[in-house]
């Protein structure tokens, strides 16, 4: 189970040609593929599984990920996109999704970071509150 | 019910337009208490991490792509795939004299079936140590009551002092004897109204023990009448490694409490030989490069960060001590190995525990020769100096003595002296456990050792003549014991009293 340094570090270096000013680039990123795909390094499927997992980790760093309960405009979703590119420095992406079990208002991923101001996360906490 | 409707009404005023910002990770792996969790890119070292069901875990590695995260307590219902969230808090256990008299686990949760531990107050569990201008220099006794350390390897309050042995010597019986002690003193001193007296709290962390051990040390302090003095920190053998590790730190964030509030505590660590293996367990699982016997490098680290908390602070900050005894056990009498050695070091002495001393009937079996008090001495009462200041010598000249003496039997006149004296002070020093003495008792025993007074007894007779003196002097003389607690030296008055004292008891004890 233990992953290979090497395979790791391989990766990181196919990661990191895969960024334009520090942003991941899709067409440096196919590029990087087909140049892999002519020639295969070593332990070929690990460095794409590597590679993935830290492609997937930039990617979510870099949007966000909004879900909501009812209908949300585009104003609102321009101005999260704005005030998170601010916060974080980079140029973030919005992408939405309809999740009713929050009963109202929004929940916001950015990477690891969690904005939650929906019902359901107040009245968990709450819950927390008073247990 | 008023105060909850307000409490809920507050909340959902509250709901209005807030967002609740948190950091998030997933689990990976978890195995053996310990997750490894992707994500919580803003988790502090120590920070105490949050799982579903409420579990709470530590977050120990930050590595690049992953933190490895140790889990307090129950684990099973966590799997991969499960949120783990940064709380942004250092894990902190309750403290205060509501804590007096109760059992509580590493967290400081109650285990005793008393209800919840009435506490407002909590303290991080990791701290570091009070510096050099907080401290102040070790001057005040902590009498154990045991005879044979307090007169020759005194413990001063403030102090770290090692008890060592191998098992079934009785580390932990001095230990609970020490307890004891201080809730006597208190008793008395608290009942006395003297304004300065200063009351030592206990704290006993098991770490390791088998609940069966536990059990029967808490029976022990509850019999004594000691309890109400003391916090039991338990994480036993059925525990976690995680909570193990823990328990230590628990204990001295409870007792530091004391010692910043301007009161006294003494903390028991019983033991630190498996606090250490407990820290190994979770140090490999955690997949730390290992060390000397698969120790991490740092468990030097791990034991001087807990025993420097152990400290006497000066009036600016707390003009309170925390006096430590920790207990290591060593294997077939080996005090060179790594645990041992490392927690000698680090201590300010060490009450040695013979096995063979012990099988001897010798008990306390404290090796005189392998003991020390680095500054305890400074704390002894002077009456007790008086009478004992040569004690720990003749000792060891008796145990040399005796080693050459199985050679020959042609012995000259001192030689035969010295031995016979040896072998009287050697059976002066026996001590039932769980029967620690006042030091004005332990005063007026040895007096009589140094001026002579046990010579003519046959040595099969010491210890019923050491119990028929103290008798005399609870009995009939107790006004002289008074006097010894009180005045704290033997001047011209007291000496001619005890002679007095002595030539009365003598005839009626031959």
């Amino acid at each position: 189970m233990t992953r290979d340094k090497q395979i790791i570090n391989y990766a990181k270096g196919l990661l990191k040609i895969s960024l334009e000013d520090g942003q991941f680039s899709e067409e440096r990123a196919a590029a990087v593929l087909q140049s892999l795909e002519k020639n295969p390094p070593r332990n070929y499927a690990s460095v794409l599984k590597e590679y993935l997992k830290l492609v997937q980790r930039e990617v979510a760093n870099s949007t966000a990920a909004v879900e909501h309960a009812g209908e949300i405009g585009d104003s609102a979703l321009e101005a999260i996109r704005s005030k998170f590119s601010a916060h974080y420095g980079r140029n973030i992406s919005v992408t939405t999704s309809q999740n009713d079990s929050l009963i109202a208002g929004i929940r916001v991923r950015v990477g690891c970071d969690v904005y939650d101001s929906s019902v359901a996360g107040a009245l968990k906490e709450l819950e927390a509150t008073l247990s | 019910m008023s105060s909850v409707i307000e409490q809920i009404e507050q909340q959902i005023a509250n709901l209005q337009a807030k967002t609740v910002q948190s950091n998030t990770g997933k689990i990976v792996t978890i195995a053996d208490g310990v997750a490894k969790i992707d994500g919580l890119s803003q988790a502090m070292y120590n920070e105490m991490i949050e799982f579903p069901g409420g579990t709470i875990g530590i977050a120990l590695n930050l590595e690049e792509d992953f933190v490895g995260v140790v889990i307090l307590g129950e684990s099973t219902h966590l799997k991969a795939g499960d949120e783990a969230k940064c709380t942004g808090q250092l894990l902190s256990v309750p403290v205060g004299k509501g804590l007096l008299g109760r059992v509580v686990d590493a967290l400081g949760k109650p285990v005793d079936g008393k209800g919840p531990i009435e506490s407002t107050e909590t303290n991080p569990v990791e701290k570091i140590a009070p510096g050099i201008i907080e401290r102040k220099s070790v001057d005040q006794p902590l009498a154990t009551g045991i005879m044979a350390i307090d007169s020759m390897i005194p413990i001063g309050r403030g102090q770290r002092e090692l008890i060592i042995g191998d098992r079934g010597t009785g580390k932990t019986t001095i230990a609970i004897d020490t307890i004891i002690n201080q809730a006597k003193i208190n008793d008395v001193g608290l009942a006395s109204g003297d304004p300065d007296f200063r009351p030592v709290y206990s704290v006993y962390v098991a770490v390791g023990q088998k609940n069966s051990n536990i059990a029967r040390t808490l029976g022990v302090l509850e019999a004594a009448d000691a309890l109400k003095y003391t916090i039991l920190v338990v994480a036993g053998a059925a525990d976690a490694a995680a909570d193990q590790y823990l328990a230590p730190y628990s204990g001295v964030a409870m007792a530091e409490w004391f010692m910043s509030n301007g009161m006294d505590a003494l903390i028991v660590y019983d033991d630190l030989s498996k606090h250490a293996a407990a820290y190994r367990q979770m140090s490999l699982v955690l997949k730390r490069p290992s060390g000397r016997e698969a120790y991490p490098g740092d468990v030097f680290y791990l034991h001087s960060r807990l025993l420097e908390r152990s400290a006497r602070v000066n009036e600016d900050n707390g003009n309170g001590s925390i006096t430590a005894l920790p207990i290591i056990e060593t294997l077939a009498g080996d005090l060179s190995a790594y645990i041992p050695t490392n927690v000698i070091s680090i201590t300010d002495g060490q009450i040695f525990l013979e096995t063979d001393l012990f099988n001897q009937g010798i008990r306390p079996a404290v090796s005189v020769g392998l003991s020390v008090s680095r500054v305890g001495s400074a704390a002894q009462i002077k009456a007790t100096k008086q009478v004992a200041g040569k004690i720990k010598l003749e000792l060891a000249q008796f145990r040399e003595l005796a080693a050459f003496a199985q050679f020959g039997s042609d012995l000259d006149a001192k030689t035969k002296a010295q031995l016979d004296r040896g072998a009287r002070i050697v059976e002066l020093f026996k001590q039932p456990a769980f029967n620690p003495l006042p030091i004005e008792e332990q005063v007026a025993v040895l007096w009589g050792i140094q001026n002579n007074y046990y010579d003519d007894i046959d040595v099969s007779k010491i210890v019923a003549a050491a119990g028929s003196i103290r008798e005399f002097f609870t009995t009939r003389k107790e006004f002289l014991l008074v006097s010894i607690r009180e005045k704290a030296k033997i001047d011209d008055e007291l000496q001619a009293e005890l002679k007095k004292a002595y030539d009365e008891w003598k005839p009626s004890f031959a």
